[in-house]
């Protein structure tokens, strides 16, 4: 479950103050699918992004599971991004000098306690399949298309199973036929794993498969309702 | 196409610049802090080393010496006169022996007489006296100065009175020091110094006299208070040899090799200084400028997209870097003006002497005009690359693979790099032009420049290698290791990644500084081993045989002797013959033919070269050789004396002692050091071939300068006829003068080490930048910061542990011909520093990559992703 508590953001550029995040208070239940729509400026991205830890509010928290989690120490945060959280960047922000399979198997070396790599491996393996990259383990980001490169970032973002997966426009940089390959690879690996899905998106048809739509606008939530999600063929 | 107005172009590199300023200091300091070690080594060890010249010449008190047994013709007169017209200045000093007595008892001593002209000599040091006084007021043409063993053996003070030959002489004062004693003539008998006037007026210079001559000659200085140049010195004695063919001239560094070769030892050095502090100021102009340009890809390929030509683009980018070098020039030219202020404040306790600080507007342009053109001629292979870049880099980030073979891909690579391959033969051009003008040894320049092209080629070559043999390596055991090793060293290489340049930007910065260090300390070692304190200052001359046990067991037993006494046995001799060519008949270079009738023999007191001397033709003999030399002799000659007798290994002499005529072989030609007792005679045989003739023995041994009366007073008692020449004043000065010059150089060396390291730094820090992204995509992962540590400090650890290897391996390459073929030092290699050295490449590369990186560790994942 993720709580969202009197969050803001303020960021000073010079002698200017932004309020980018005015104040924030949402819940997302386990398991929902939970779209974030606004326009370009609206603070989607810092919001998705103080979801996961990567950023401390101004004010307010944000829990996950039930634990407050915005004034961790750094490295505490990291282990618990490790552990919970799969995120999906819209410039898919692989690490260029490992391979496919390296970069999948990345979290799992980072944060698995068992040192049990075969497993890591094995699961890696599986899901670049499910993604439909079993030719590509070994190829460097540096070649392979953005379309591709998006579903390692996709793969990576469930190796560990986490409770809780974070997209930011993971469709924004691709054409519309990768776009909406991914979007269904992300529908199904949710479906698979049973996560709770947060993605941000500017795109109706995408938030149209959400069960809730979240819509802010300058940094405030002026919509909140529950749907039902489209089935229809993206 | 329109062109880009300069005024355009400026208006752009100069916002940029100001964008990025704190990225651009990097720039400017590592020009900076290269011009600074190339004008401040250079200014500091210019005046340093006038100083130490002048100091030099005080062993010979003249820049130039001509020693003759005879007046010279009218001929020969005329050519001196020549000489002095020319604006030189020239001194006579003669020596001979003579009888003394005191006006008391009239017992005869025999002295050794040497007559000046106080007006002019020294023409460098000074003699000092006690009372202490002027020279031309103790040698007047009715006064004397006497060596303290002359008062002792004829029981007299100062103000007393001694006859020499017809005339009755007043003892003015006694000599403490002669500054060439050590130049002058090593004959029994203590020293009387008195004037020209006064020898001629006492009848003892009567013609058929055995006075040996010395012309001293002095160049006029080219500024006041400095030197005049080798150049000049060597064209002189040329012209000194011409007109006095029979005179033997000596320069000032012959007086006293050790000295001059740690002169020379110091040039050659202070030069290899300069210049690798100079290349190494372009290497971090490189690595800065190729770092920033890679991050400028996104904005030129968006130039390009809007209509800029590759011209254009290149002409913005060119302005920055005149800029920058011009910025960086500048501030090292001041720093360097600083190096050479405080240099003298800093060493003043150590070298208790303070060089004049001069500006020098030459050495300051030459300084800024090399951090102009290293900055410029570096700079252009990232900058050629410009042309390469598509405007589709803003969407895309590819590398072109393909199934080409290699020979095919190298052979499209070298076509399409034909301007980069111009550029850096422009630059290796540009970079020997400068070696040649900044180096003040054009061996030491050339030496440099020519073999900067080989080191540069093999270690471009040597880290591809490595980097190809790294990826075979993690192919093969990838998934097999730990996952922070792995990260680590895959951060090594990937298509596109400019790993080689920086790999071989690092060996070669190591090999420099290390080819450095090597050098210094082989030079600093073996000038300190060359004035050890355990070398004779005090000569013992004329030992009888039947006394040399005894004073050996005298010398052990005082208190104030350092190491072991040299006692040298000489046997007189008369040279007859070279290989069957009569003594009257041979040509000899610059010696007068008496001086055949009075050779000294010696013998060594192992099969090995005596101490301080050192083979430099042919071979020494063995054990067995020695043994069978009663039958077969063999002799080893002085360089000096083979070059005047025009001998080499090989040749047979014939030599006559009393009556015994004997012929050897020559077996090798040495240079004696001239610090040792041994260095006294010329010819040096197997005892077995000397066996029977008549020797006197020779001694030096090293007394406390403070004890050396007590000394004295202890042979005088025991060995009244042992003359004992002192010249612990006079070998203190060389002591002193090599000690400076060790000092200067560990200082200047670990400087521009220094300098080296802080400019190696800056270029690892340079590729900081795209660290911060993967840093960010890490932490969003779960990586905690020491896990982030750890991949990070294993790709600096490898980078560091690479570079090291290659360039310590070329580093003492490098300095082990610069040794042996130009400075003429032994070059040792050390295997603890060798290792030692490598470690400490690899942790300053993690050090450096951290200390530029470790804020970023700090950063927050959503600050630097808002950027994107």
């Amino acid at each position: 479950m993720i709580v969202v508590d009197s969050l803001r953001k303020s960021l000073r550029t010079g002698s200017t103050t932004v309020d980018i995040l005015k104040g924030i208070d949402f819940t997302i239940e386990r398991g929902e699918f939970a779209a974030i729509m606004g326009a370009s400026g609206s603070g989607k991205s810092t919001l998705l992004g103080l979801l996961a830890g990567l950023d401390n509010p101004t004010s307010g928290n944000v829990h996950l599971n039930g634990t407050a989690i915005s004034y961790l120490p750094e490295d505490k945060l990291a282990q618990l991004r490790g552990k919970t959280i799969g995120f999906v960047f819209q410039s898919y922000q692989l690490i260029p000098t490992l391979t496919a399979l390296e970069n999948v198997l990345l979290p799992y070396e980072l944060n698995d306690d068992s040192g049990n790599r075969k497993a890591g491996l094995d699961r890696a393996r599986q899901l670049l399949e499910s993604v439909g990259l079993t030719a590509r383990l070994d190829h460097y980001p540096v070649q392979l298309s953005g379309g591709e490169q998006q579903r390692v970032a996709l793969a990576r973002a469930f190796v560990l199973k986490p409770p809780i997966v974070l997209a930011d426009e993971p469709t924004g940089n691709l054409d519309t036929t990768n776009g909406q390959h991914i979007l269904e690879l992300l529908l199904q690996l949710n479906h698979a794993e049973g996560t709770t899905l947060v993605l941000v998106t500017h795109d109706p048809a995408l938030a149209a498969h959400a069960t809730r739509v979240i819509t802010l606008r300058d940094g405030l939530v002026v919509g909140d309702a529950a749907q039902t999600p489209s089935t229809a063929h993206l | 196409m329109p062109s880009l107005s300069y005024s355009t172009a400026s208006r752009i590199a100069a916002r940029e610049l100001r964008a990025s300023r704190g990225k651009f200091v990097f720039v400017i300091l590592s020009v900076a802090i290269g011009v600074a070690a190339l004008t401040g080594v250079r200014g500091f060890s210019s005046s340093f080393r006038s100083m130490l010249l002048l100091r030099a010449r005080s062993i010979m008190a003249a820049d130039l010496a001509a020693r003759t047994t005879r007046q010279p013709t009218p001929l020969e007169q005329a050519g001196v006169d020549k000489i002095t017209a020319a604006g030189n200045e020239e001194t006579q000093v003669v020596e001979l022996l003579s009888m003394a007595s005191s006006t008391a008892s009239l017992d005869p001593l025999l002295v050794s007489l040497k007559a000046v002209d106080p007006a002019k000599y020294p023409f460098y040091g000074e003699v000092n006296l006690a009372p202490a006084m002027p020279l031309s007021q103790a040698l007047t043409p009715s006064t004397v100065a006497v060596g303290d063993d002359l008062l002792l053996r004829l029981h007299l003070q100062v103000g007393d009175s001694i006859k020499l030959g017809t005339r009755v002489y007043r003892i003015a004062a006694s000599v403490v020091e002669e500054p060439d004693r050590l130049s002058g003539s090593f004959a029994a008998g203590p020293r009387v110094l008195l004037s020209n006037e006064a020898l001629a007026d006492s009848g003892l210079l009567a013609p058929g006299s055995r006075a040996s001559r010395r012309f001293l000659f002095k160049l006029p200085p080219p500024k006041p208070g400095t030197a005049s140049s080798d150049e000049a010195v060597a064209a002189l004695k040329t012209q000194l040899e011409a007109a006095l063919p029979e005179a033997q001239v000596t320069d000032y560094r012959e007086a006293n090799p050790g000295l001059t070769k740690g002169l020379d030892g110091a040039t050659g050095l202070l030069s290899l200084m300069s210049l690798v502090a100079l290349v190494l100021g372009a290497v971090g102009v490189a690595m800065a400028m190729r770092a920033h340009l890679q991050q400028r890809l996104d904005s030129i390929a968006i130039m390009k997209s809007l209509g800029a030509s590759s011209g254009q683009i290149m002409k913005i980018y060119l302005l920055q870097t005149l800029l920058l070098g011009l910025g960086g020039g500048l501030l090292g030219v001041v720093l360097g003006i600083g190096v050479q202020l405080a240099f003298p404040l800093f060493l003043a306790k150590l070298l208790h002497i303070t060089p004049d600080f001069r500006l020098d507007p030459r050495s300051y342009a030459i300084g800024l005009g090399a951090g102009l053109l290293t900055t410029l001629l570096f700079t252009l292979p990232p900058l050629l690359d410009i042309r390469g870049v598509r405007p589709i880099l803003i969407l895309r980030r590819a590398v072109e693979v393909s199934d080409d073979p290699f020979s095919t891909r190298l052979l499209r690579k070298l076509q399409g790099s034909a301007a980069q391959l111009g550029a850096i033969a422009l630059i290796l051009a540009g970079l020997t032009f400068l070696a040649a003008r900044v180096s003040d040894s054009r061996q030491i320049g050339g030496f440099f420049a020519g073999g900067l092209v080989l080191v540069l080629l093999v270690l471009l070559a040597m880290s591809a290698l490595t980097l190809y043999l790294l990826r075979f390596f993690l192919n093969r055991t990838r998934l097999h290791l730990p996952s922070a090793v792995r990260h680590g060293l895959a951060n090594l290489y990937r298509p596109g990644n400019p790993s080689a340049a920086l790999l071989a930007a690092l060996g070669l910065g190591v090999m420099q500084i290390v080819t450095v260090y090597i050098a210094q300390r082989a030079v600093v070692e073996q000038m300190q081993t060359s004035t050890s304190a355990k070398l004779p200052n005090i000569f013992l001359i004329d030992i009888a045989n039947d006394e040399v046990a005894g004073v050996r067991a005298l010398l052990a037993q005082q208190p104030n002797i350092r190491g072991t006494p040299e006692i040298v046995p000489v046997v007189s001799s008369r040279l007859l013959a070279i290989d069957g060519v009569p003594a009257s008949q041979l040509k000899l270079q610059h010696m007068p033919r008496r001086m055949l009738q009075s050779l000294n023999l010696t013998w060594p007191p192992t099969d090995e070269p005596p101490p301080g001397d050192k083979v430099i033709r042919g071979e020494w003999w063995t054990a067995a050789q020695a043994a069978a030399s009663a039958k077969h002799p063999l002799v080893a000659v002085e360089r000096l004396e083979a070059d005047r007798l025009g001998i080499s290994p090989g040749q047979q002499i014939t030599f006559a002692a009393q009556d015994a005529e004997f012929t050897a072989t020559v077996a090798a030609v040495y240079e004696p050091d001239s610090l040792h007792a041994f260095s006294r005679g010329e010819f040096v045989l197997p005892q077995p071939a000397l066996a029977g003739l008549p020797v006197v023995w020779y001694g030096g041994v090293h007394c406390d300068p403070g004890a050396t009366s007590q000394l004295q007073r202890a042979l005088y008692k025991s060995y009244p006829t042992i003359t004992v020449i002192n010249v612990a004043a006079t070998l203190e000065t060389v002591r002193q003068v090599i000690l400076q010059i060790t000092y200067v150089i560990q200082f200047l060396s670990g400087f521009s080490i220094f300098a080296g390291i802080v400019i190696l730094a800056s270029s690892i820090a340079g590729t900081r930048y795209r660290r911060i992204r993967e840093v960010v995509v890490l932490k969003t992962l779960g990586a905690t910061r020491p896990r982030i540590a750890a991949i990070f400090s294993i790709e600096f650890a490898v980078l560091g542990l690479v570079a090291g290897f290659v360039g310590l391996i070329f580093a003492n390459i490098l300095a082990r011909l610069i040794l042996l073929h130009v400075l003429h030092f032994d070059y040792r290699f050390q295997p603890w520093m060798t290792l030692g050295a490598w470690l400490l490449t690899a942790a300053l590369t993690v050090a450096a990559g951290w200390l530029a990186s470790h804020r970023i560790l700090g950063q927050k994942p959503l600050e630097v992703l808002r950027e994107e």
